[in-house]
């Protein structure tokens, strides 16, 4: 058990407690909206998880470094955002594939605009969240942050010459 | 078949893509399974925390005090709030998503709301502190501090994009979910 997942369980149990001390039929209320809540989430929740399972199949860490790597040049920028932005991967996954790409000669401007769309750009959740939100803002937010990439690079670029 | 498809075309490229896989290489679909199945469960393992805490703030907290800190005329304390909360986070992307709504019901900002969900998906602190981890202190701060300035610029320009009648949709579908 990470220490996150300690702290937000810890939090959770105290904080109805004390809710519930302060007011039962409140608390009952708020654990069945919450409750509700969840359970609106998981139909767009199954069939995406579906897609993670396959996008996990398909694009491994070996996969991903076979085209990140010295000598990628521009077609390694292009491959290492498209992938980025369309792939799901955990972050205890991603960062240590970050560090071994660096370490096989990966340039640091490609690893760096890999990291920050796999984390930001969740095209993986575009389905959801345009249902949770509007389709628009889902495009706004996923656009901020690849843009976010785009200057990442250009940043690293900057520093790391 | 077609009618359903349409209406489920994500389901339908799915299943397609799992036969397609199944053809080629019939591991390939038993991987893809074992990986969903683990994702599952490493979702369900943090994710049910957030919800108690998202019914709990659904709750306790009342509109006006959301209005106040994060609402329209919350200022600079109202982003500066929504990064704490996107900080302070734990979980997948996607476990925002609900609590993004409850604050917009509330009467959150766009712009602050849109801010909360970009700092949670990258500059959460505990991934944060991983990241230093793996790839050094320098790198890691270049990377974060120039997505906390382009997370700022973006939710601000993107709610003056949106515009005002669109936003007063939005807000209203907000309002309406229960």
């Amino acid at each position: 058990m990470s220490t996150e997942m300690i702290v937000i369980y810890g939090l959770a149990f105290v904080l109805t407690l004390v809710s519930f001390l302060k007011d039962p039929l409140k608390t009952k209320q708020g654990l069945k909206k919450g409750m509700k809540s969840f359970m609106k989430l998981m139909p767009v929740l199954l069939p995406l998880f579906l897609f993670i399972g396959i996008l996990l199949t398909l694009i491994t860490p070996e996969f991903i470094s076979r085209f990140l790597g010295e000598d990628s040049g521009l077609l390694g920028y292009v491959f290492a955002l498209s992938i980025g932005s369309i792939t799901f991967m955990p972050p205890f996954v991603s960062f240590p594939l970050g560090k071994e790409l660096l370490e096989s000669g990966a340039a640091y401007p490609q690893v760096a605009g890999f990291l920050v769309t796999v984390m930001s750009v969740g095209l993986v959740y575009y389905v959801a969240e345009s249902r949770f939100f509007s389709r628009k803002s889902a495009i706004y937010r996923n656009a901020v942050s690849f843009i976010g990439a785009l200057i990442v690079i250009a940043v690293v670029m900057v520093v790391f010459a | 078949m077609i009618k359903f498809c349409r209406k489920n075309a994500f389901i339908c490229l799915l299943v397609s893509g799992l036969i397609l896989m199944s053809v080629i290489d019939i591991t390939l679909t038993y991987q893809a399974f074992d990986h969903t199945f683990t994702q599952i469960i490493s979702m369900l393992m943090i994710v049910p925390p957030i919800f108690v805490l998202i019914g709990l703030f659904d709750v306790w907290v009342p509109r006006q005090t959301v209005i106040k800190m994060m609402g329209q005329n919350s200022g600079i304390k109202g982003m500066a709030l929504a990064f704490f909360l996107g900080a302070f986070s734990a979980g997948p992307t996607i476990a925002a998503f609900p609590l993004a709504m409850v604050m917009l019901k509330k009467g959150a900002r766009y712009q602050n709301v849109l801010f909360f969900l970009m700092v949670w998906s990258s500059l959460k602190l505990p991934i944060v502190f991983f990241q230093i981890t793996q790839l050094g202190i320098g790198f890691a701060s270049l990377i974060n501090v120039t997505m906390f300035v382009v997370f700022v610029l973006g939710a601000l320009v993107s709610e003056k994009v949106m515009g005002k009648k669109e936003l007063a949709v939005f807000y209203e579908k907000a309002r309406a979910t229960e």
